[in-house]
């Protein structure tokens, strides 16, 4: 669902860039706050929703930011992976079969 | 001359010598408190919540939910209770006219003179204080946690908080303050509220609102001053731990970023209630003790969700401007433009379709994700500080864990009293 409305934003660190290097991606990368690379993945409202329910720390930043914020690293490992499987941003409901 | 607070009253101390204090307790019932009751007691003592000089009585209570005022018609918008049991009122006698020891950390800390024991409604107490009576609110949540009775009655302080380390040079009480803005010879001083540690978008609100209040003022000398004054209260699991928020505001300072010539920073304890509109008028009191002359307000005040409207504190305060004794100073958020290549006020910058707008969640999403953050929206030496803090204090996170809120050193110790 690339048209949702809510990111998650993937920063990318020299890991996560290595690995979407390898796997031909690192075009995906958009550039962010003076000079960082990051992913975009959008949640639709269903989505943010389900996520907030089932990652209890996560946090949607409606003040400022509207993105869906204070994932886990771990959790957010788990949707970068997908993204490089699936050579797609549109991964959210795979991730959210794994809850 | 006398320093002067909230409501034209002069801030007095409320606290005992030692040897006095020594004598005044002894043979009095003891009575253990938790840390927000702590919290309150040394912001009453030293004139922190002047006019206050004990908690409320049932007059003041009504008074403040009813008018934002105290019984005496000065303005307050948020009760400072003492609330215990019944079962715990009987098991340390508590009783009006007479005086109890409240202890903390097992030491003497305060006299307590009872006055009146009462009780009121709590959801009328969180709707007229928080706007609403839903307990996911955690000013109402606090509310609905209060014991059935309040006691009210007056507090004076036998047994100086020992500030821990590194907290020690940051703990400015009202008089004190004062001699720091003579030293530096600033005449205004622009309050900027803080829980957070900073990044680029917090540091341009605080230059921003520096702007501001410097106006008129002639250039030849600094005359304005930054006073951050940093809320150490109740931590929640994923919070910034304590230490990293108060060395990483100094930072600003140490690194350049602003000198000594205008910028300083404080604590103040305080348990932060999210009452957003209600809370801006309390912080503008507290801010006015400390001797600032002006309080900096962004959207949203202090709020908490989706209760309060962006500019409700805003609106709220103009309703009593005349009786406060302090300017606020409103200001816009600060985003990054990279149309402009900077940091820019959304009220300068016109290329609103490339704004990227930042705050602390994202900046520590990107530290979550094992990234070090542009040094335009993120200082290094903050950055790196945090990390150092991390290690040293917040056992390897620079969020609040389980272990830390067990492990932690506290702010501060109420140590044996001794004459």
């Amino acid at each position: 669902m690339s048209e949702g409305k809510y990111p998650i934003n993937l920063w990318v660190n020299e890991e996560r860039y290595a690995k979407l290097q390898a796997a031909g991606l690192a075009d995906m990368c958009k550039e962010a706050m003076a000079g960082l690379k990051v992913i975009y993945v959008y949640a639709n409202d269903a989505q943010k929703d389900k996520i907030l329910q089932v990652i209890p720390q996560a946090k949607f930043d409606s003040a400022t930011t509207k993105s869906i914020e204070l994932i886990p690293r771990k959790q957010k490992d788990k949707i970068f992976d997908l993204v490089i499987q699936k050579k797609s941003i549109d991964v959210l409901d795979d991730f959210l079969k794994t809850f | 001359m006398a320093a002067i607070g909230h409501g034209r009253k002069p801030i007095v101390e409320r606290i005992l010598e030692p040897a006095e204090a020594v004598k005044k307790i002894q043979g009095l019932p003891q009575v253990p408190i938790r840390s927000q009751i702590a919290n309150e007691v040394i912001g009453i003592s030293y004139g922190f919540f002047s006019p206050l000089e004990g908690f409320m009585n049932s007059a003041d209570v009504d008074s403040v939910c009813k008018k934002m005022r105290l019984a005496s018609g000065v303005v307050w918008s948020i009760p400072i209770v003492f609330d215990m049991s019944d079962a715990e009122i009987g098991k340390y006698g508590i009783t009006p006219g007479k005086s109890v020891v409240l202890t903390y950390m097992g030491n003497p800390m305060a006299l307590f003179e009872v006055e009146e024991i009462f009780t009121y409604d709590k959801k009328e107490m969180a709707q007229a204080i928080y706007g609403t009576t839903e307990d996911k609110h955690p000013g109402c949540a606090r509310t609905y946690k209060y014991a059935e009775k309040f006691i009210g009655g007056k507090i004076t302080l036998v047994n100086r908080p020992k500030i821990n380390e590194p907290y020690g040079p940051y703990f400015i009480t009202p008089l004190e303050m004062r001699k720091k803005f003579e030293e530096r010879g600033w005449k205004r001083i622009v309050a900027h509220q803080t829980r957070n540690v900073p990044h680029t978008g917090h540091e341009w609100l605080m230059k921003g609102a520096w702007s501001q209040t410097y106006a008129e003022l002639p250039i030849d000398k600094p005359y304005v001053g930054v006073l951050v004054n940093a809320i150490i209260g109740e931590k929640r699991k994923g919070d910034y731990i304590d230490e990293a928020i108060i060395l990483t505001q100094d930072e600003l300072r140490k690194s350049g970023y602003f000198g000594d010539h205008n910028h300083l920073t404080s604590l103040t304890f305080w348990d932060m209630r999210y009452a957003g509109p209600k809370e801006a008028v309390f912080h503008s009191i507290l801010r006015t003790n400390l001797g600032l002359t002006h309080h900096m307000f962004g959207r949203d005040h202090a709020g908490v969700g989706t209760y309060y409207g962006a500019y409700d504190a805003h609106n709220l305060l103009a309703t009593i401007q005349d009786e406060l004794d302090i300017t606020p100073v409103y200001s816009m958020n600060w985003l990054y433009c990279p149309h402009c290549g900077e940091v820019t006020s959304e009220g300068l910058c016109n290329h609103k379709s490339e704004w990227q707008k930042f705050s602390g969640t994202l900046i520590r999403s990107i530290v979550d994700d094992g990234v070090k953050p542009p040094r335009l929206i993120f200082r290094p030496e903050v950055f790196d500080l945090v990390m150092e803090c991390a290690e040293k204090y917040g056992f390897g996170s620079p969020f609040v864990t389980d272990e830390y809120l067990e492990k932690r050193t506290p702010v501060f110790s109420i140590e044996p009293l001794k004459a």
